[in-house]
Order: C-alpha cells, then sequence, then structure tokens
C-alpha cells in the first residue's frame, strides 16, 4: 500500500477506479448531507438579505444582526443563554464526580447495580416525560416537595412560575437527568486505578479520605479536564427541548434563549431574515466554540471531542 | 475474613445518599406509574411520594387507548422509530465501511467534511423551507430522513470496524468476496454489539424527538406521540386527548381526574423505552459508547 501511495496522479485513479464500488455506497450518505445540511447551511445567507415572497431577496449586509444587538430583548436572551449555559455546565461538574466516588465506596453487589440502574434511566426519557414528572413533583397541591414542606410546617411553594426559582428548577431537572449517566466516564477512570495503589495506601495508613484526595481524584483530573473543556464548547445550546417544556408566561423572560427565540420570531412570526441572523450568530459562536475547545482539549489531554 | 468487618460512618452516609438520590429518580417515576392506575374516585388522596394505587383501575388507559387520534400517534411514532433506524443503520453502517477501507483517495476530505456537519447544525428556518419546498412538509418522511446519520456515532462504528484484523478481509477477497459480501458476512457480523447499541440509541432519539416534529409534521393526522404528550401534559390541552365531544357533554370521561390521565399517557410513552433500556445496559456496560471518546 505504501508503494501506491507513492505513486503520482495516474495510480490514484486508478484506485479511485477500482474502488468506485465504495464511492457509490457512499453516495446516499453524502447526498443526504448535501440535501439536508449543505443546502440549508447556504440558505442561512438569508441573514445578510431581505426576505421577498416574489422576486429576489435583497442584499441588506449587517442590518439585521445590527438591529438583532440593538434590541433590548436579544440581549436579555443572550445574557438568559449564557447564565443557563453556566449553570449547568460549572455548578453541574462535580455532581457526577461526587457520585461516582461515593458509588465506588461499594462493592459491585445488588445495591450498586440497582443504584446504577436507576440512575441512568432518566437519561434515556424525553424532555416532555420530564416535564410531566417534574410538573407532577413540584405541584402546588400534590407534589412531593410540598407535601414534605407543609410537614416541616413551610408554607406551599410554586418554583415553576417563579422567574427567581425557574433557572434553578432547569438546573435541578438537568441534574436529575444526567448526573448517572455523566458519572458513568468518570466510574470508568476509577475503575482503571491500579488496586496496587489502594494497598500501598492501606499499608500507609491512609484513610478514606485520604485515599480519595491522593488517589482517586489525580486520576480523574484527566477527564474532569476533558469533561468541561468540552461542555463549554456548547454553551450556546442552554437547551431547546427542556426549555420549551418547563416555559410559562411568567416565566418565559428569564429562561428565553437563542434557540426558542428564533423559533419563536423565525416560525411563528415569520421575521425569517432576523431569526437566521440570530440563528447564524448562534451556530458562528458555537463553532468557533467547539473547534476551539476541542483542539485545546487534545493538546492538553489527548482526548478531543470526536 | 481477616480483619473485622466494620461498616464506618461515612459508608453509611454514602449508601444513605444514594438511596435518596436513587428514591428521587425512583419514586417520582412509581408515583406516575400509580396515579395512572388509580380508582378515579380515590385518587384525590395518593400523595406525590405514595408508589401504590389507590384502588385499582385501568379506566384512564381505557379512555387514552380509546381515542383515535392517540392509536394514530401512537403507530405514527413507531413507524418513525422503525423505519428511521433502519435507515440510520443502512447509512451508518455503510458508510462506516468505506471511510475504513485501507487506501481510499479522499477519506481525510469526507472525514472533514462529516466532522463539519457535525458541528455546524442547519438554522431551523432554512430546514422548513427545505421540507417545504420538497414537498415533505407534513408528511411523516420528513421525520424518517431528519437526523439519518449521526456523525458521532459513525465515528463510533468507524472506530469498531478498524479494530477488524485486515487479515480476514483479505482473505475474504482473495477467495473473490465483493465489497458487499464482506460488509454483510464479516463486517457487520462482527460489530453488531456496536451496531445495536448505536441503533439502540438511534431509536431512543428517535422516539423522544418532539421538536422538529412539531414543526415538520403540522396537520393532526400526522403528529406523532411526543407532540400529543405535549400538548396534553405541559399546554394542559386536555381536549387533545379527553375529546372535545366528551369535554361538552361533560360526561363520565370528562370528569376523570386530568392528572391521572396525563399520568397514563406519560407511561404510554416510556414504556417502549423501558422495554430498550435493559438491552442498552446490557450492550453499554461492554463499553460501546464509552470507546468513541477515545483516541
Amino acid at each position: 500500500m505504501a508503494k501506491r501511495k507513492a505513486g503520482g496522479a495516474q495510480s490514484k485513479l486508478k484506485r479511485i477506479w477500482r474502488d468506485r464500488v465504495l464511492y457509490l455506497t457512499l453516495l446516499p450518505t453524502l447526498l443526504y448531507f448535501f440535501v439536508f445540511h449543505v443546502i440549508p447551511i447556504i440558505g442561512m445567507k438569508l441573514a445578510f438579505y431581505d426576505y421577498r415572497i416574489k422576486g429576489d431577496n435583497v442584499f441588506v449586509g449587517f442590518t439585521y444582526f445590527i438591529k438583532l444587538f440593538s434590541t433590548p430583548v436579544f440581549l436579555q436572551i443572550l445574557e438568559n443563554t449564557l447564565i443557563i449555559s453556566a449553570m449547568k455546565i460549572f455548578l453541574f461538574f462535580p455532581m457526577p464526580i461526587i457520585f461516582a466516588i461515593m458509588l465506588n465506596e461499594f462493592k459491585a453487589g445488588p445495591f450498586r447495580k440497582s443504584v446504577q440502574v436507576i440512575s441512568y434511566l432518566p437519561h434515556f426519557l424525553s424532555w416532555v416525560v420530564i416535564a410531566g414528572i417534574w410538573f407532577e413533583f413540584l405541584s402546588p397541591s400534590t407534589g412531593i416537595l410540598n407535601s414534605v414542606l407543609s410537614n416541616l410546617g413551610f408554607g406551599k411553594v410554586n418554583l415553576l412560575t417563579s422567574k427567581g426559582s425557574i433557572r434553578w428548577v432547569l438546573l435541578a431537572s438537568e441534574s436529575w437527568r444526567s448526573i448517572g449517566w455523566d458519572s458513568i466516564v468518570y466510574l470508568t477512570a476509577i475503575m482503571g486505578i491500579d488496586p496496587t495503589l489502594y494497598e500501598a495506601a492501606k499499608i500507609d495508613g491512609a484513610n478514606r479520605f485520604q485515599i480519595v484526595g491522593n488517589i482517586v481524584l489525580p486520576a480523574l483530573a484527566v477527564t474532569m479536564v476533558t469533561v468541561l473543556i468540552l461542555n463549554i464548547g456548547f454553551f450556546m445550546n442552554a437547551g431547546l427541548d427542556q426549555v420549551l417544556n418547563f416555559t410559562n408566561a411568567a416565566v418565559n423572560s428569564k429562561i428565553d434563549i437563542i434557540d426558542t427565540y428564533v423559533y419563536r420570531i423565525g416560525l411563528q412570526n415569520s421575521q425569517y431574515s432576523l431569526a437566521t441572523a440570530a440563528n447564524l450568530f448562534k451556530g458562528v459562536i458555537g463553532t468557533l466554540l467547539i473547534v476551539s475547545t476541542h483542539l485545546f482539549s487534545k493538546k492538553l489531554t489527548g482526548k478531543g471531542a470526536w | 475474613m481477616k480483619r473485622r468487618k466494620k461498616i464506618s460512618i461515612g459508608k453509611l452516609l454514602c449508601g444513605f445518599i444514594m438511596m435518596l438520590l436513587a428514591l428521587c429518580m425512583l419514586v417520582p417515576l412509581l408515583n406516575i406509574l400509580a396515579r395512572s392506575l388509580s380508582q378515579p374516585d380515590l385518587v384525590h388522596g395518593l400523595k406525590g411520594y405514595d408508589i401504590l394505587p389507590k384502588g385499582f383501575s385501568t379506566v384512564n388507559y381505557q379512555v387514552i387507548l380509546g381515542q383515535p387520534i392517540v392509536i394514530r400517534s401512537i403507530l405514527n411514532s413507531l413507524f418513525i422509530t422503525v423505519t428511521g433506524v433502519c435507515l440510520n443503520i443502512i447509512l451508518t453502517s455503510s458508510a462506516a465501511y468505506v471511510l475504513t477501507r485501507p487506501g481510499l483517495v479522499g477519506k481525510k476530505v469526507f472525514m472533514y467534511f462529516f466532522i463539519i456537519m457535525m458541528i455546524f447544525e442547519p438554522g431551523i428556518v432554512q430546514e422548513y423551507f427545505l421540507m417545504k419546498n420538497i414537498h415533505l412538509l407534513d408528511n411523516l418522511f420528513s421525520m424518517v430522513i431528519y437526523r439519518s446519520v449521526n456523525v458521532y456515532y459513525l465515528i463510533i462504528l468507524m472506530r469498531f470496524m478498524e479494530e477488524v484484523p485486515a487479515s480476514i478481509q483479505e482473505a475474504a477477497r482473495i477467495d473473490g468476496a465483493g465489497h458487499f459480501d464482506v460488509l454483510f458476512k464479516i463486517m457487520i457480523p462482527l460489530s453488531r454489539i456496536p451496531l445495536i447499541t448505536v441503533g439502540m440509541f438511534y431509536a431512543v432519539f428517535r422516539w423522544n424527538e418532539f421538536f422538529k416534529s412539531s414543526i415538520f409534521l403540522t396537520s393532526k393526522n400526522h403528529t406523532v406521540l411526543q407532540v400529543l404528550l405535549r400538548q396534553f401534559v405541559v399546554n394542559s390541552d386536555s381536549q387533545v386527548i379527553v375529546g372535545a365531544a366528551n369535554i361538552l357533554a361533560n360526561n363520565n370521561i370528562a370528569q376523570l381526574d386530568n392528572g391521572s390521565l396525563k399520568a397514563a399517557t406519560i407511561v404510554v410513552a416510556v414504556v417502549p423505552i423501558l422495554l430498550l433500556y435493559p438491552v442498552i445496559l446490557k450492550y453499554y456496560t461492554n463499553g460501546v459508547m464509552s470507546g468513541g471518546v477515545k483516541e
């Protein structure tokens, strides 16, 4: 193969002809991406045009981007997106790590197995279903939370319609959904620790906390850094499916994010150019973030996003 | 046991917190199930932490499964999931096979193209217009075609196909086997575990999808279960499930507890996931998906 690789254009053409069946096999996939990704991505040039139902669209340059950034609503939405993302990335970050470390305190057995099976399950539920379960959970009349609160002598609260708490509900439901599933990658890293290290530490008289601090956490460092960096790559995605299901008129101004904004003004209010401008802005920043975090993570820990 | 068995306070605390967390996930689910199976006249006594139904009745299920629209949306969801996963598997496995052939000219270019496709998502307005222009709007096939290939899963499958020893394939090729023989008789059987795992994840994604379905499938006849569930559970539009005629007549059905009907609909939407879940766990524990991030 190496000898052929060194050959010129002639042998390259020969190889392409030899592999014609392979290219033909790849064609449907390429065609799919071309039609359903490339064409709509090219269509996003609409952000620089005025939409016309009849005739050609009119080029207007950055008009819609300027309009976007001079709208107070969009600035609020940008702020919401960044705050919700930051909460989900940084406040959630330690939870699966602690979960994995605590789970590791238990030997493989029925207890550990059941905790794993139960805690991975919410990851596979749709946000519609999770919202349904959480509405019930937080319901002022029948929910667990208010049952417990009233037993303790507190008044009833409705966290879903309170501006002060709705972002915390998003964080809590995201944690509920992901803590188990996201702990798998850490648990795998803990399993990879050389058992003789534990033995040596025990002989030296280390207690559990010292073992966790000096053996387990350092072994997780690479995974922690990788996960954190790669999650920052998705900063512009604050969770469309989740917000769409948890939002209501009372709290929408606090959790309206770029994706819901694009959906609302684009498909519900038919402001196509403005919506596309917001979408393109998000796409470009998001791509820059993902690519740079991928390269950074690869350089730092040897693991990238793909 | 050489050392005396001692359960430390720390471990006890750990176990307690783990159990509490697991209960936080399990109790709300069981509560939904209990609510859906409770007797309508007793359900008001059901507390949020109760996991056993008050009385027993299947009337909620009879009502929702008696609505043609519910049956219709379940069938639509099943159709999209089954057809969609077949398309997913065909495209993903054939693309993975092609891209792992040694000496393929242009492999790097293809990979860059796919990774760009993975990172940069098309705009939603443009996706809507595209479906409209190719006359797939309000057609179930719009959701079958949508996300036909997940590049991340493609890369995972490629990692597994790269592991298949080249000698086996070479031997087959020398024996006169074509690419399709190698793909179907060697590669697919040998990578069936990652293939099943990826298929399960595709299936979960497709069954749970609601956002694009709510945009592309505009008529009532083509609605999918998750969209219907959203109208009923999230937007509290009881008419979609109870039926306008029943509400107008204010009959027995209209007087059923809405919470119980919602609970029953949620259970119906979760059952397929619960059926797939043991399979997912079984294969996932073989480290299939976690292998994907490794270099």
